[in-house]
């Protein structure tokens, strides 16, 4: 096991690289950028507004989708130890449970979350 | 400065990284630059070394040219293809054809490479458009969480999305040179995420009239053998820039390769390409019920309208295409898949009769069918009547979806005047 002085030494070492990588670019390229080179480049216009917006990520499809395919998984794996001791009981038991997750599913499939682009 | 000059030689080594900014008459001259193998064009100025101005541009343009010139980030160079403008340095030599345009840029590249002391200095001021630093309490030019205006720029407003949600409107303009959207066409839209809430097109580029074999044809007769070899390589120009943006690059650079020595024996070659396009599965990942266009008002513009059923085309009324046993190629569904089909079909069906036309003629008065649509004399152009409606069809549609939609449509921003008109403004 690495010991606390070995690590701080990888992480001074680390620093005074990426120390030595920015200062090797700027005496390369020493030219200062201007405000109308900052601003981020959407055609040839400048822009008007602060890019920094809120909006609606939709989380709430893609995390029933995760959830749906994450329990089934989770249900599943000591399913498959018991499955040939327990037998027919366990498979409907199965069956019924994917049943309830479909409905998840095709609840998500029905709000486009899987309309991914 | 030993080491910079093995890394400038090595860089003289590699394809020139170019932004085309692209004007009037010059649009598929730059789609074939990227044949060579000298240049790789990029879509962003951020990304390149030099930047090429090609065609012809309006002085109003300039400011728009400042700002893209400035982007590139230094060192940088300019080389300017086709006519002189005002604004840019005009000891800039102007230059003509594509082998002297790509020698052009490598030795702009090959110069900033071992001396970038030689780039060129920003256009535009270096202010930002208000005084912000310092201001406030925190600095950022005002005050509260969305008070400032960090780096010049005030924050956006909120309005209600189509959840319902009281969220951001970002007000954004895209355009006229970004590689996702057709040289010259801008769009002013209010974005919240990636859904277009309204959005307006700009009449930003009025292009200079640009005469090609479709507008000479409206006053005397042209061969209908050049016009379709001309069809096809309009539709195959098309499909290149199309595919380059749809994330299929390399079948793009067989489209245009195509275009550039295209002839009725090229018969074999397109159909292969049209084959592998078909079988890409673009159809159905990125086209099939995307950019559904409405019913009405669809009268005169080709290929969109033959893509409704419509059996529109002004071909059909011309006796020597009469004689070659022309009928329109239609198909249904009115979507953007429905007119990628409709191109394609068009291209195989051009060449066939470009192959049996041998010296009859057509037009000549009146109506003309070019690429894109029915054209008159004073008359608008298809691309002015399909961006009259455009705003309305993009509303409500997904960034990509909306990109999708405008290339489905074959817009030309630049041939906005009327054909007999289109003078400098």
């Amino acid at each position: 096991m690495l010991s606390l002085g070995a690590a701080l030494a990888v992480f001074l070492a680390a620093t005074l690289a990426l120390g030595v990588v920015r200062w090797v670019g700027d005496a390369l390229n020493p030219m200062m950028s201007t405000a109308p080179e900052r601003v981020p480049y959407h055609g040839g216009m400048p822009p008007e507004f602060h890019a920094w917006n809120r909006y609606h990520v939709r989380w709430y499809a893609m995390a029933l989708l995760f959830l749906a395919f994450d329990m089934e998984m989770v249900f599943m794996y000591p399913w498959a130890v018991v499955f040939v001791r327990e037998g027919l009981i366990s498979l409907v038991e199965m069956l019924m449970f994917i049943l309830i997750l479909v409905v998840g599913i095709v609840y998500t499939w029905r709000e486009k979350g899987f309309e991914w682009a | 400065m030993g080491l910079r000059r093995r890394l400038g030689s090595l860089a003289e080594s590699a394809p020139v990284a170019v932004f085309p900014v692209v004007g009037a008459g010059a649009r598929a001259d730059v789609a074939r630059l990227r044949l060579r193998p000298e240049v790789e064009l990029v879509d962003s100025p951020r990304h390149a070394d030099v930047l090429l101005v090609a065609g012809e541009f309006v002085p109003g343009e300039v400011p728009g040219l400042a700002q893209v010139h400035d982007q590139l980030a230094p060192p940088r160079g300019t080389v300017r293809w086709g006519e002189r403008l005002d604004g840019l340095d005009p000891s800039t030599p102007t230059i003509g054809t594509q082998d002297e345009v790509v020698a052009a840029i490598g030795s702009v590249a090959s110069g900033l490479y071992r001396d970038p002391s030689i780039s060129e200095s920003p256009l535009l001021p270096d202010v930002d458009p208000v005084d912000w630093r310092g201001v406030g309490p925190y600095g950022h030019g005002g005050t509260g969480m969305t008070g400032g205006t960090p780096y010049g720029r005030p924050m956006v407003e909120r309005a209600p999305d189509r959840d319902g949600l009281e969220l951001d409107q970002l007000p954004v303009t895209v355009g006229p040179w970004i590689g996702s959207l057709p040289p010259g066409m801008t769009i002013h839209m209010k974005l919240q995420g990636d859904i277009i809430q309204e959005a307006e097109v700009l009449e930003l580029v009025a292009g200079p009239y640009c005469p090609d074999l479709f507008t000479l044809a409206l006053s005397s007769p042209q061969r209908v053998e050049d016009m379709e070899l001309a069809r096809a390589s309009h539709h195959l120009v098309w499909l290149g820039e199309a595919l380059r943006v749809h994330g299929l690059p390399a079948l793009g650079l067989r489209a245009l390769r195509l275009s550039q020595k295209l002839g009725p024996d090229s018969a074999r070659s397109v159909r292969r390409l049209i084959q592998t396009v078909r079988r890409s599965g673009i159809f159905q990942l990125a086209l099939r019920g995307v950019g559904t266009l409405p019913d009405s008002g669809l009268d005169g513009l080709g290929p969109v309208s033959r893509a409704h059923g419509r059996e529109d085309d002004a071909r059909l009324d011309e006796p020597a295409y009469r004689e070659l046993g022309f009928t329109t190629i239609t198909h249904d569904g009115g979507d953007a898949a429905a007119r990628w089909r409709q191109r394609l079909g068009e291209i195989d069906q051009s060449l066939d009769l470009a192959g049996r036309a041998g010296a009859l003629t057509a037009f000549g008065a009146g109506v003309v069918e070019s690429p894109r649509g029915r054209i008159e004399p004073e008359g608008a152009q298809p691309s002015s009547l399909l961006k009259g409606r455009l705003a309305v069809w993009l509303t409500g549609l997904e960034w990509g979806d909306a990109v999708t939609t405008i290339w489905s449509l074959d817009l030309d921003p630049i041939t906005y005047l009327p054909v007999e008109t289109g003078a400098r403004q």
